[in-house]
């Protein structure tokens, strides 16, 4: 059984119902604990709707986008709404946590830096010419008005998708209670135990092998994110350069995992918590281990 | 592999309560809160605890009708009170907040003196100066009498054994209430706010203001705000001299006082599921105090029968002081709310307080939540239910049974559902009982066999609709 419902697909698992679309360049699914197919179309439009909107307001594809009226303000100051206030705030808040680590004024790295699995590594000029177009705190952030720079640019690809993953929950919690499981292209987050009381099963896409599966997890609550470098890299003179950027130095982190699945409460932390120990290279599992968060690694 | 939650280390420790702030806004978004004004009635020995507190998402008008019923048990109080405000917060955070509050209140309330096993009957002025005819007033069952001289006074008899009421309660009150809080910079607030009342014989001016401060990546919050507040007394007939025996001739001058109260607060946020305040406040109220209408007997020393009938009389300051701690916290969509309160002050009034309301969501935008509360309070030193014949007189006296111990209840449900995109119905139903001693531990005469606990027991409804325009 298959039914269309608008651009969305809903088909039946074991025990419920599967609502997929597409947003914000993933596929994404909601499992739906039930067998009622209007209670799961009626859940999966309303993650779908919080999806949308998300990646709507906040793409730094679309010109009309929040993100892109700030990044082209041209030294003007832009006043936000509270939403993007409170994201903004959030990303200040991780820059600091961070030392500098995550910082969504990164993004302009990618003017030199395509992880296309070539040898096109960027030249040690090319990089550091960027490098006085990143840093937060060059930003005039003073809530809710933010003028950038000129040249500078924010992006929310650091977080956005998980943050949906969560907004998009708490969306359908405040309409039903039934479990479910909400997954934007891996970053994904559950209701709760399920109906009877057992775990979620989760399965890790292999590195090496699209669709084969390189562990199962089980999830009664919170959220997974996994962060990996599975098909983009820089390989040059046998050297090969993760997608993993440093904002501070704009070079690659040596020797990161290159995969890592983390557990949290919700899947803005755990995205976060993956991309840090990512940024911590040969010492990840260290930092996860004393962040005392269960994770999974592929190395 | 199972997952399991540890303790967790720094930086996902701090992640963990920002990212729960973050989330707070798509939660608030996703159910629309509202709180009625629905304690007026309740005890009334609370200093406010917060001052002028208004906030929203920026760029929105927020609009709140409410109407309340409240029906007081026995024919006593029975009040209408249509509210309605707006709070405009524009794209800085500023918010300007304006309420305005009607009241028309009718009924009966205790005139303070004693039940008796016989008929006893009251004689006060006039409420109109210059009524020259005498008419029977069918819901107050007095008259009015033209006595020696000329004088017209009123008066209203109280059959045996019944509580003496005043039947000719009925008031209309108006209240406004203006308020405007500046977002100074990201993590600073201020507020200034001001309000006025205006019933028949009382007028009351207030203002106020606050400030607040986010510490710790605002999971602190500190605050403090101070209010003043001048009121005038205009009994209809003047206000009567500390016990001066009652009569029907005119009194003295009208009367004021003034009160100055500072509540200092912390809220924290423990963890993304806690969310705890702590408030001190104290106040200092000054001038006169005395309800002009209340009476207290004074009864013969071994029958129990009254004697004479005196206005009653209490000090003219009184310091306030309470501690509030306050929780919110969140088990999945459910959040419960749980409240602790010490009040003590300078008339030897002691009282504590707890209540707790849980907010239920259900399905399709609807939730409810149930709430109970306690309040004791032990009585004010200078609470009598009488004064015996022959003895001196205290300094002061008053028999209000909201200065007696007392113990209250309340319990309550609301109701609630989502409509249109932004705006919200509810109905929020309580039942409010004040249970106390029937008298004093040794009472004389025939007072052994009658009831002179006064309080009220009483059942309101308020239903109100809530709109967010963005």
């Amino acid at each position: 059984m298959t039914v269309e419902a608008g651009t969305a697909v809903i088909t039946p698992f074991a025990d419920g119902l599967s609502y997929a679309f597409r947003a914000m360049g993933s596929p994404c699914e909601v499992r739906v604990e039930t067998s009622d197919l209007a209670l799961a179309a009626r859940l999966g439009e309303c993650v779908e709707t919080e999806a949308l909107r998300i990646e709507y307001k906040y793409s730094r594809y679309r010109p009309d986008s929040v993100v892109s009226q700030i990044n082209t303000a041209q030294d003007e100051p832009i006043c936000v709404d509270a939403e993007t206030a409170a994201l903004l705030d959030y990303a200040a808040q991780c820059y600091r946590l961070s030392g500098g680590k995550f910082d969504i004024t990164s993004g302009v790295l990618r003017r030199v830096w395509r992880f296309d699995g070539s040898d096109r590594v960027p030249s040690r000029a090319q990089v550091a010419e960027l490098l006085p177009l990143i840093g937060w705190d060059k930003v005039s952030w003073h809530n809710p008005n933010i003028q950038m720079p000129h040249g500078m640019e924010i992006d929310f690809g650091g977080f956005g998708k998980e943050y949906a993953v969560d907004s998009a929950l708490i969306k359908a919690r405040g309409q039903c209670d039934v479990p479910l499981l909400i997954n934007f292209g891996g970053d994904l987050c559950v209701s709760g135990p399920r109906a009877d009381g057992g775990r979620w099963q989760v399965a890790i896409e292999s590195v090496d092998q699209a669709g084969a599966v390189d562990g199962r997890l089980q999830l009664s609550s919170g959220a997974l994110t996994t962060s990996g470098d599975a098909r983009r890299f820089l390989q040059k003179n046998g050297v090969r350069y993760s997608h993993i950027l440093d904002p501070r130095t704009g070079w690659p982190v040596k020797n990161p995992p290159r995969s890592v699945t983390v557990a949290a409460q919700t899947c803005v932390e755990a995205g976060i918590m993956s991309t840090l120990a990512m940024l911590h290279g040969a010492r990840a599992e260290h930092f996860l281990k004393r962040e005392r968060l269960q994770a999974w690694f592929v190395r | 592999m199972q997952l399991r939650r540890k303790r967790q280390g720094s930086v996902s420790r701090a992640l963990g309560i920002l990212t729960a702030n973050l989330l707070l806004i798509s939660a608030a978004d996703a159910q629309v809160n509202a709180q009625p004004g629905s304690k007026q009635f309740a005890d009334n020995n609370d200093v406010n605890q917060s001052h002028n507190d208004t906030s929203g998402q920026a760029n929105t008008v927020a609009v709140d009708t409410a109407v309340l019923f409240y029906q007081e048990d026995g024919g006593r109080v029975q009040a209408v009170e249509p509210t309605g405000s707006v709070v405009y917060t524009n794209n800085w955070g500023d918010a300007f907040s304006v309420k305005f509050t009607s009241d028309s209140l009718t009924g009966a309330t205790p005139n303070g003196a004693t039940r008796s096993t016989l008929a006893q009957t009251f004689t006060t002025p006039t409420r109109g100066v210059g009524a020259t005819s005498t008419v029977t007033s069918a819901s107050g069952n007095s008259v009015l009498v033209t006595g020696p001289g000329g004088v017209i006074v009123r008066q209203y008899t109280i059959a045996p054994n019944a509580l003496p009421l005043d039947s000719g309660f009925r008031d209309n009150r108006y209240a406004l209430d203006l308020g405007y809080t500046r977002q100074l910079d990201n993590v600073s607030k201020w507020s200034i706010g001001g309000s006025y009342s205006q019933e028949r014989d009382y007028t009351s001016i207030s203002v106020n203001t606050g400030y607040s401060r986010d510490l710790n990546h605002k999971n602190t919050t500190l605050s403090i705000s101070g209010n003043f507040e001048y009121d005038r007394s205009r009994p209809y007939f003047g206000s009567p001299t500390p016990f001066a025996v009652i009569d029907g001739t005119q009194k003295g001058p009208n009367q004021t006082k003034t009160a100055i109260s500072v509540v200092a607060g912390v809220t924290q946020v423990i963890n993304r599921y806690w969310l705890t305040q702590f408030n001190y406040s104290a106040g200092q109220t000054s001038g006169y105090q005395n309800d002009p209408y209340r009476f207290i007997s004074v009864v013969d020393a071994t029958s129990g029968l009254p004697l004479q009938y005196l206005y009653e009389g209490r000090p003219r300051s009184r310091f306030r002081q309470s501690i509030y701690l306050g929780n919110k916290i969140a088990l999945g969509p459910t959040v419960a709310d749980v409240s602790a309160r010490v009040y003590h002050d300078s008339w030897g009034i002691t009282s504590y307080s707890g209540e707790i309301a849980v907010h239920i969501p259900l399905v399709a935008g609807t939730y409810v939540e149930p709430l109970a509360r306690y309040y004791h309070q032990s009585a004010a030193n200078f609470f009598q239910y009488y004064l015996v014949g022959g003895a001196p007189l205290p300094t002061y006296a008053s028999s209000d049974s909201r200065l007696s111990k007392f113990n209250a209840t309340t319990f309550g449900v609301k109701a609630g559902i989502k409509v249109l995109t932004d705006g919200e119905l509810y109905v929020l139903g309580e039942r409010y009982k004040q249970t106390g001693a029937a008298g004093p531990p040794n009472p004389i005469g025939i007072l052994a066999n009658e009831n002179l606990f006064s309080g009220v027991s009483a059942t309101s409804i308020v239903a109100g609709f809530r709109f967010v325009f963005k």
